[in-house]
């Protein structure tokens, strides 16, 4: 084991790596200047400043001397401003970019052009659908069972009688919640689930007042809706506000994906009475070692190489099962909230 | 050479601006001046400059275009949905510019030829034309084009230029000629001036503005196809919002939004002014909505400057008689 350690740490020493399948655990070398580069889907939204803090954490403790830029675009230019963030990136010749892809393909040639110039690219919390111009996807909860625990808390505040309920999204093109609604329509079909209906999809693209609208047009909609469920921390607050106003919260429940913070009124009120959601400053955190791990030549992007991410342990590159190409890096767990443990989390 | 002297001084005016902002980005950042940067600074907004052209001499003839994006957006999504349902690329391609001529002349048919308000009829277009773009594609993202087609839009072509941006100069020069060279163009500001006037005076006024909302229609349809090329894939909400920043950029070039003056180069010095401008900023890494209030004040700043200099003007000279 020790010889081992010597080993790695000496070909870390010489920028060059564990031989390939070694099952060798990487340590991270601190102290190296990188620049990075964090790219949320847009600015403004409290989850991607909480991964920005936990990124902030993390070059910290790697004594990186190289810059952290938090840069975004504005909501209504996500696209076109995500494409000339990573291209100005590329231009200025940064180490990586960590990037949270709201951008579907579209993202895919300012992506490949960046990597062509050894920029590595890791994405997290939503990434390229295709793989493509992408080294490594650092997941935040498995996605499948994201879909299983959507379909649990419908169940839970359903109850076994069912209902019908519907969904409201991000954008339409957002590879993460396309995925987990997704994978929640596969959980659905099994018997324990089979009185819950689902009755549509609308997307409030992230939007504050659009999600809000599109809540009150479901409810419109489809008149024996029980429940509204948003994976989008966007859509959840804005859904249960909604209810609130229209004083429909006894008749319709809102859940799905939520931060405490911003969800603790609505759980108090019962208004959104169970949401779940995991750390985004870990996810942040986790973000940052990867990619700083893969500009400083310690870690590759190829599956089997493992690593420590400082105070989050041990972590592994393996491929992605739910897309057709590229890799991944699960971090997980996902927490449950309720009134029993909203406040706590909360703070 | 017999433009008025106040839009001499705008020109003059742009030039300086573009100056000072040229040379804090070569003081900011080594990379500003490198070719490759260069052409991504075009390559970025690429798409909204050659629509912009064609905006140029809709607002001089002394109407809007506000459907622009939205036939940029049809375009693509028709072009994606016909080749997804097997069609070859290249008929594809000619069944989506055919799709943006059809809503151009749609356009102006009701406004030439039953005299609505162009700011209704493309505002109506606006909506419809991005329906129908949704309706093709749904809530999906269209990509795997042939690779022809993707380089198109992502590789240079001749030298370090992209196709987009030997269209782009093409299409200045033939702009330039046609709006300060060509009878047609005389028309062009003629109409913008006095429709009456040029009415009475024999001028077919209703070809003229119909040609106009076609060329728009076609161009649009073109930079959408370009835009697709540029980004492999296509979804319904392509260059969504893009007319605001379209036709900003047309009225920080000097042009009026009365019609009957303006001209190209002011256009020119303006793309290049918020190019430099946006491009500048990214390399500062200053981004969002950062961004976008410095942009904004620029444009309040310049398009409230000359009508403000022409009010104090004529009160002066109301005094002075």
């Amino acid at each position: 084991m020790r010889k081992t350690l010597l080993m790695t740490a000496a070909a870390v020493m010489f920028g060059m790596l564990a031989p390939h399948g070694a099952r060798a655990q990487t340590i991270i070398e601190p102290g190296k200047p990188v620049d990075m580069v964090l790219l949320p889907k847009f600015l403004g939204i409290a989850v991607f400043d909480q991964a920005h803090k936990g990124a902030e954490e993390a070059a910290k403790e790697l004594k990186n001397q190289g810059k952290l830029e938090y840069l975004g675009p504005t909501p209504e230019n996500s696209v076109a401003g995500q494409i000339e963030i990573v291209t100005n990136a590329t231009t200025q010749g940064v180490g990586a970019i960590m990037m949270s892809n709201n951008s579907g393909d579209q993202i895919e040639p300012a992506a490949k052009a960046a990597h062509a110039k050894g920029i590595k690219v890791v994405t997290w919390d939503s990434p390229i659908p295709s793989g493509q111009g992408e080294d490594v996807f650092v997941a935040q909860v498995d996605f499948t069972e994201t879909g299983k625990v959507m379909a649990d808390m419908a169940l839970s505040i359903m109850g076994p009688s069912g209902g019908t309920f519907a969904v409201l999204s991000a954008s339409p093109d957002a590879s993460n919640q396309n995925a987990w609604i997704a994978a929640m329509q596969t959980a659905l079909k099994e018997p324990k689930y089979a009185k819950l209906k689902l009755a549509g999809i609308v997307y409030g693209n992230d939007q504050s007042e659009a999600s809000y609208n599109q809540a009150l047009a479901l409810v419109d909609k489809y008149k024996d809706l029980k429940l509204i469920m948003a994976p989008t921390t966007v859509g959840i607050v804005a859904a249960a506000k909604a209810m609130q106003d229209e004083k429909l919260c006894d008749k319709i429940k809102v859940s799905g994906l939520g931060l405490p913070s911003e969800m603790l009124s609505y759980t108090k009120n019962g208004c959104a009475p169970e949401f779940a959601l995991w750390s985004f400053v870990d996810l942040g955190y986790l973000s940052y070692y990867t990619a700083y791990g893969l500009a400083t030549g310690a870690i590759k992007a190829e599956a089997g190489q493992s690593f420590k991410a400082g105070r989050m342990g041990d972590y592994t590159i393996t491929k992605d099962p739910t897309r057709k190409e590229g890799l991944r890096i699960l971090m997980g767990p996902f927490s449950k909230y309720d009134s029993s443990n909203v406040e706590a989390a909360a703070k | 050479m017999t433009l008025p002297v106040g839009l001499r001084r705008w020109e003059t005016l742009l030039l300086a601006m573009l100056a000072v902002i040229a040379c804090l980005n070569a003081a900011d950042s080594p990379f500003y001046l490198g070719v490759g940067n260069i052409v991504n600074l075009f390559q970025l907004e690429i798409e909204k400059i050659i629509v912009a052209l064609i905006m140029t001499l809709i607002i001089i003839n002394g109407e809007i275009d506000l459907s622009v994006a939205s036939i940029m957006g049809l375009a693509s999504c028709v072009a994606a949905y016909l080749f997804h349902v097997g069609w070859p690329m290249p008929l594809a391609l000619l069944a989506a510019l055919a799709s943006g001529a059809l809503a151009g002349a749609f356009n102006g048919f009701w406004v030439a030829y039953v005299g609505l308000p162009s700011l209704a009829v493309t505002l109506a277009g606006l909506i419809g034309y991005r329906g129908i773009a949704r309706i093709l594609v749904e809530d999906r993202a269209y990509g795997g084009f042939p690779d022809w087609f993707n380089a198109l839009g992502q590789q240079p072509l001749i030298g370090p230029l992209t196709l987009s941006i030997v269209i782009f100069v093409v299409m200045f020069a033939a702009m330039a000629v046609i709006l300060h060279g060509s009878a047609l163009g005389r028309l062009v500001y003629v109409m913008g001036n006095n429709l009456a006037a040029a009415r009475y005076s024999g001028v077919r006024v209703k070809r003229v503005k119909l040609l106009l909302f076609v060329a728009s229609g076609t161009i649009s349809a073109l930079a959408g196809l370009l835009y697709a090329a540029r980004l492999g894939s296509v979804r319904g909400d392509m260059a969504m919002g893009f007319e605001l920043d379209i036709i900003t950029i047309v009225l920080l070039g000097g042009v009026s939004i009365f019609g009957g003056s303006g001209n190209l180069v002011g256009v020119g010095l303006s793309i290049l002014v918020i190019l430099n401008l946006r491009n500048g900023m990214g390399l500062a890494d200053i981004t969002g909505n950062t961004q976008t209030s410095v942009i904004g004040a620029l444009l309040i700043l310049s398009v409230l400057a000359p009508n403000v200099a022409q009010m104090l003007h004529t009160k002066w000279k109301g005094r002075e008689t």
